[in-house]
């Protein structure tokens, strides 16, 4: 999909105006941003948005997320792990700390 | 105030202009541009009810919190609006533009895939000549095949690169939109304040509006919270009636006997188009 993010008050409503014009083509909308179908006309609206709004406007092209694929399992299993913890108040890094769970410091270092 | 017109000097608080093809918008502006009108700088209640007349639209809470502004009012937001508008006169977000970068990677990519297959290609054609033993032309496709790969080498080095710088830029303009983040929160605090000032200041001579309602020639009602229903030239004279302006005001209304009529009724100097 496409995200739009907007950074001025004129591409907000701007955003908001070709949201309510092209509903087929929006995914969802949030307060100032919108994900737009990947299509070459939601292309179009994100290409309009930029060329009248120049640098208030960004637009990134968003990836399905598939934890099966793009995770490690050991990342998986402690997500679960954590979630579903006794003492609610332990901190992740506490949690995994002498377990099989991985330290945070070593999951922020490694890109999915 | 002093009118000076076709050729004519008129001097007072009353102004009648009805005899000369003055027309209304034409009138405001010369006391706004001090044309031919000589008189104290008018304000944003002039801009908002001036002229009154039949083309009269108001925005009656507007008006009114700018009335009560002349009075001396003050809203508690004002300081905190100061502020806010001071922040962002300050801010100055860089610009963002990464499209240079951007296509300097989708060219440099589109140049390495179209070489690769090239490569692919000649790697093919080279095989089947050293398979039939075409010595001479698979010399030639060897080294078209170890230039194309050279090439490649090189293609492949400028799309690094550009990946490289478009990294760069996209971080750089992340920080110049945390500025324009900024700058659009603040925008948003500033609105808000100023429409809590206007409705606490128009809220503060609710009163003294429906009052001048009543006072003035015309339809109207004020409920409670300050809604006015009526006609809007009613609403304009009552506001100018509120408000205490030193700049005349247009009239091109048929509620007062004269000018002078007008002027003692609204407590305001008028030209009467």
């Amino acid at each position: 999909m496409l995200l739009i993010v907007t950074y001025s008050r004129g591409a907000r409503q701007t955003l908001r105006n070709v949201c309510s014009t092209h509903e087929g083509t929006v995914v969802r909308r949030f307060g100032r941003a919108a994900l737009l179908a990947e299509t070459e006309f939601g292309a179009l609206l994100a290409l309009r948005l930029r060329e009248k709004h120049g640098g208030d406007v960004q637009v990134e092209r968003t990836e399905p997320f598939n934890e099966f694929a793009a995770v490690p399992s050991a990342v998986r299993d402690a997500a679960t792990a954590y979630e579903n913890r006794d003492a609610r108040s332990t901190s992740y890094a506490k949690f995994a700390a002498g377990t099989v769970h991985p330290d945070p410091a070593d999951l922020r270092d490694s890109d999915l | 105030m002093r009118v000076d017109r076709d050729g004519v000097e008129r001097r007072g608080p009353a102004v009648d202009l009805r005899e000369t093809d003055v027309d209304p918008a034409a009138a405001a502006r010369a006391v706004r541009e001090g044309t031919w009108v000589t008189c104290p700088d008018p304000g944003p209640v002039h801009e908002r009810v001036s002229p009154v007349g039949p083309a009269t639209t108001l925005s009656v809470r507007a008006a009114l919190a700018d009335a009560a502004r002349t009075r001396g009012a003050a809203a508690p937001e004002d300081e905190a609006l100061a502020g806010v508008r001071a922040e962002l006169a300050a801010l100055d977000p860089p610009a963002v533009d990464c499209a240079e970068a951007r296509r300097r990677v989708a060219e440099a990519g589109d140049r390495e895939a179209a070489l690769a297959e090239r490569v692919s290609e000649l790697r093919g054609r080279l095989k089947a000549l050293e398979e039939t033993g075409n010595g001479t032309e698979a010399d030639d496709a060897r080294s078209e095949r170890e230039e194309a790969v050279e090439r490649l080498a090189e293609v492949r080095t400028e799309r690094i690169a550009a990946e490289q710088a478009l990294s760069q830029a996209r971080e750089r303009a992340r920080e110049a939109r945390d500025a324009r983040s900024r700058r659009l929160r603040l925008e948003d605090r500033a609105k808000n304040l100023r429409r809590d000032a206007r409705d606490r200041l128009a809220a503060s001579v609710r009163d003294a509006f429906a009052a001048a309602v009543d006072a003035v020639p015309g339809r109207g009602e004020v409920d409670e919270d300050g809604r006015f229903a009526g006609d809007p030239v009613t609403a304009a004279l009552a506001v100018v009636r509120v408000a205490d302006l030193d700049a005349p005001v247009v009239l091109a209304c048929d509620r007062f006997e004269s000018p002078a009529a007008a002027t003692a009724h609204l407590d305001a100097p008028v030209i009467r188009v």
